[in-house]
């Protein structure tokens, strides 16, 4: 493999390149770190946010944006746990009405910004305070605690060996990959976000598209909110208040356009949510003074956003040289 | 259709709206009227405090005006800034952070109102204001106290951790400070340094950190919460390493946490829990009632007092004698 190849496969996989480096550079400060039980352990913990950022990966691809998330976490959530709780429902049903709240948010999302032709910045963060407003009045601000039975889950296992959050991730992941990838919905999507004019004079039914990653997105909040309850077993007034953030960050990291049509699930998003979570973990490994962790944070963020932002125009550098070569 | 739509939109918010209009209620001529703007009530903690305070207030014939920020700095300062407007006689708050405390202070101060910062101190005394805090450090050092004497019953070195809130909240701060003190005046004690765990005051990252921290260093059997509201966490965290034992048991961990709530009160009871420090919110309530009311009476504009609630530490040893002070104890015993 001759040098320009090899730093054609670093730029184009400068995300896992990066990734691996940090694994390795966290793991060479505190060996633990390389243990199994810590990388399931990042799994899981990056496994709500990364159900999160798979949803907000389909808004952000048609170039829009859903900062509505973090409410609609704590809506799902709390009526979740009020309809195990005071309703005596059976988990599932709960869980079941409570992914149907999601929905149903997701769904004035979609209607305001295709039918009233609202802003999605504006009309998300409109829902992101209807949807906590909601949560509030029916709280009163007081925590919901989950029954063990609800929290055992998190430490259940699939097929014996694989953490239900993960599991759940991981098939959210899976479905998402097949939808974007290898289907026409999919295709549409990135037509979509790539150019909205054109995929409308190819007959795309550009309105109907962009209405289902809302609902996508306030389903899989949901989702990730029960996820997290699972294992935190209470939820409070603060409930993924600024976790829409976290999922952008995760999405865009992975290599996401916040302007649209660029962006994968699988690698994409799941190593942006993993990366994230890695190093909030290393950071705590490395016992690194508590007022110094926010910044190196935010610095390895900004070095792997800066890296992805310049290895576009590098890349092209390269196939230029190529071609002239040839 | 454009038009039905929006006005269907229109109906959907005026409905609510007015349904759950409280209505114009307005003072009397000779009422006091105070506003009490909170930051958000996200913890027991919060909401007992609230509770607290409406209450002594109503009960002594005082108009509230209730505003919540919903944890934005920014708009607790332009909440009371339209409060004054409307003309009260004096503003309580519980700030988000120490830097907006001041800013709203001075606000106050220029406007002539007496304002009362509750439970979240002013990060400097620039401006003029009634202010009751609890001692954050001498409650956490109170508690942490209690725990090095059951570690040193072991007889042998612990291994240390504390859980650190939000490093912008002059609480955590003051809490975090306590904890230290006692790492520093039992130095033969401590197995290695203390290990930090950032929690933002968010269950999930303290959860994360909490997991990270337990994998680096599984030696810890020594814990310290700067809020009680993370219990569940460390339990989630604690339970399937087996850690998560009663008191005296070969694994337990010796914990301790801050705030008093319903949760502390119910693993004392069960013995899960060491110790915790107590703010004594009534007592709290009634010192800024008290000054917030004398300030009125006698037409002072901008007051200026320091409250401090002392607090104490409710622990294995003493729970018989003053579980009935802790405000989440007697909230657990309603519950029960």
């Amino acid at each position: 493999m001759d040098k320009t190849r090899v730093i054609k496969f670093t730029m184009k996989n400068s995300t896992a390149v990066l990734f691996v480096l940090i694994f390795i550079m966290f793991g060479l400060i505190a060996p633990r770190f390389f243990t199994v039980k810590n990388f399931q352990n990042i799994m899981s913990n990056a496994s709500y946010i990364g159900i999160i950022a798979v949803g907000m990966t389909f808004v952000l691809l048609t170039g829009g944006i859903d900062l509505s998330v973090g409410s609609t976490m704590y809506l799902c959530a709390v009526v979740c746990g009020k309809l195990i709780n005071e309703a005596k429902m059976p988990v599932l049903f709960a869980v079941i009405i409570s992914l149907l709240v999601g929905v149903l948010i997701g769904s004035v999302n979609a209607f305001a910004i295709t039918r009233l032709r609202l802003v999605p910045f504006i009309t998300t963060l409109i829902t992101q305070t209807i949807a906590r407003g909601f949560g509030l009045f029916i709280t009163r601000s007081i925590a919901v605690n989950y029954p063990d039975s609800v929290t055992l889950m998190s430490t259940s296992k699939v097929l014996g060996f694989i953490p239900l959050q993960i599991f759940i991730f991981l098939s959210v992941v899976a479905v998402a990959a097949i939808v974007l990838g290898k289907t026409r919905y999919g295709r549409q999507l990135y037509a979509v976000g790539n150019d909205l004019e054109s995929a409308k004079k190819a007959g795309i039914r550009c309105d109907r598209l962009i209405a289902s990653t809302y609902i996508i997105s306030g389903l899989l909040a949901a989702l990730g909110g029960f996820v997290t309850i699972t294992q935190i077993g209470r939820v409070n007034a603060g409930f993924g208040s600024g976790d829409e953030f976290d999922a952008i960050a995760a999405a865009v990291l992975g290599g996401a356009s916040l302007f649209g049509g660029i962006g994968t699930v699988f690698p994409g998003t799941v190593l942006g949510t993993v990366m994230i979570e890695m190093i909030q973990a290393g950071l705590v490994f490395a016992n690194i003074d508590i007022y110094i962790q926010p910044i190196i944070m935010a610095g390895i963020i900004f070095l792997a956003v800066f890296i992805d932002s310049v290895r576009t125009t590098q890349i092209q550098k390269l196939e230029r040289r190529n071609i002239l070569k040839a | 259709m454009r038009k039905l739509t929006v006005l269907f939109v229109v109906l959907c918010l005026l409905v609510p709206t007015l349904l759950f209009s409280a209505g114009g209620k307005e003072a009397k001529d000779d009422q006091i009227t105070i506003a009490f703007c909170f930051q958000d009530l996200e913890t027991e903690f919060w909401v007992a405090g609230h509770k607290a305070i409406t209450e002594t207030l109503r009960e002594n014939g005082i108009k509230v005006i209730e505003k919540n920020a919903n944890e934005d700095a920014n708009r607790q300062l332009e909440q009371v800034k339209d409060v004054i407007t409307q003309g009260v006689d004096g503003v309580i708050i519980i700030p988000q952070d120490g830097e907006s405390a001041v800013t709203i202070a001075k606000a106050c101060n220029e406007a002539g109102v007496p304002i009362g910062i509750f439970n979240r101190p002013p990060s400097d005394k620039s401006a003029k204001n009634l202010v009751v805090v609890a001692d954050n450090e001498v409650i956490a050092e109170a508690a942490v106290e209690h725990m090095a004497q059951e570690a040193m019953k072991l007889g042998r070195k612990v291994y240390p951790a504390i859980m650190v809130g939000d490093l912008g909240d002059p609480n955590a701060v003051g809490r975090r400070q306590g904890f230290m003190n006692v790492m520093a005046k039992y130095p033969d004690l401590w197995a290695h340094a203390p290990v930090e765990i950032p929690t933002k005051w968010d269950a999930n990252v303290a959860l994360a950190n909490l997991q990270s921290a337990m994998q680096a260093n599984p030696k810890i059997d020594f814990l310290f919460t700067s809020s009680d509201f993370l219990f569940p966490v460390i339990k989630s965290v604690l339970a399937p390493l087996g850690k998560w034992q009663l008191v005296g048991h070969p694994n337990h961990v010796i914990l301790g946490g801050l705030d008093g709530d319903v949760t502390a009160a119910q693993l004392l009871e069960e013995k899960y829990l060491d110790a915790t420090g107590v703010q004594n919110l009534f007592y709290e309530a009634d010192l800024m009632l008290e000054a917030m009311l004398a300030a009125i009476k006698n037409g002072e504009k901008t007051p200026d007092k320091w409250m401090d609630d002392p607090g104490f530490a409710l622990t294995q040893a003493n729970l018989d004698t003053r579980a009935e002070e802790m405000w989440g104890w007697v909230l657990y015993k309603e519950k029960k």
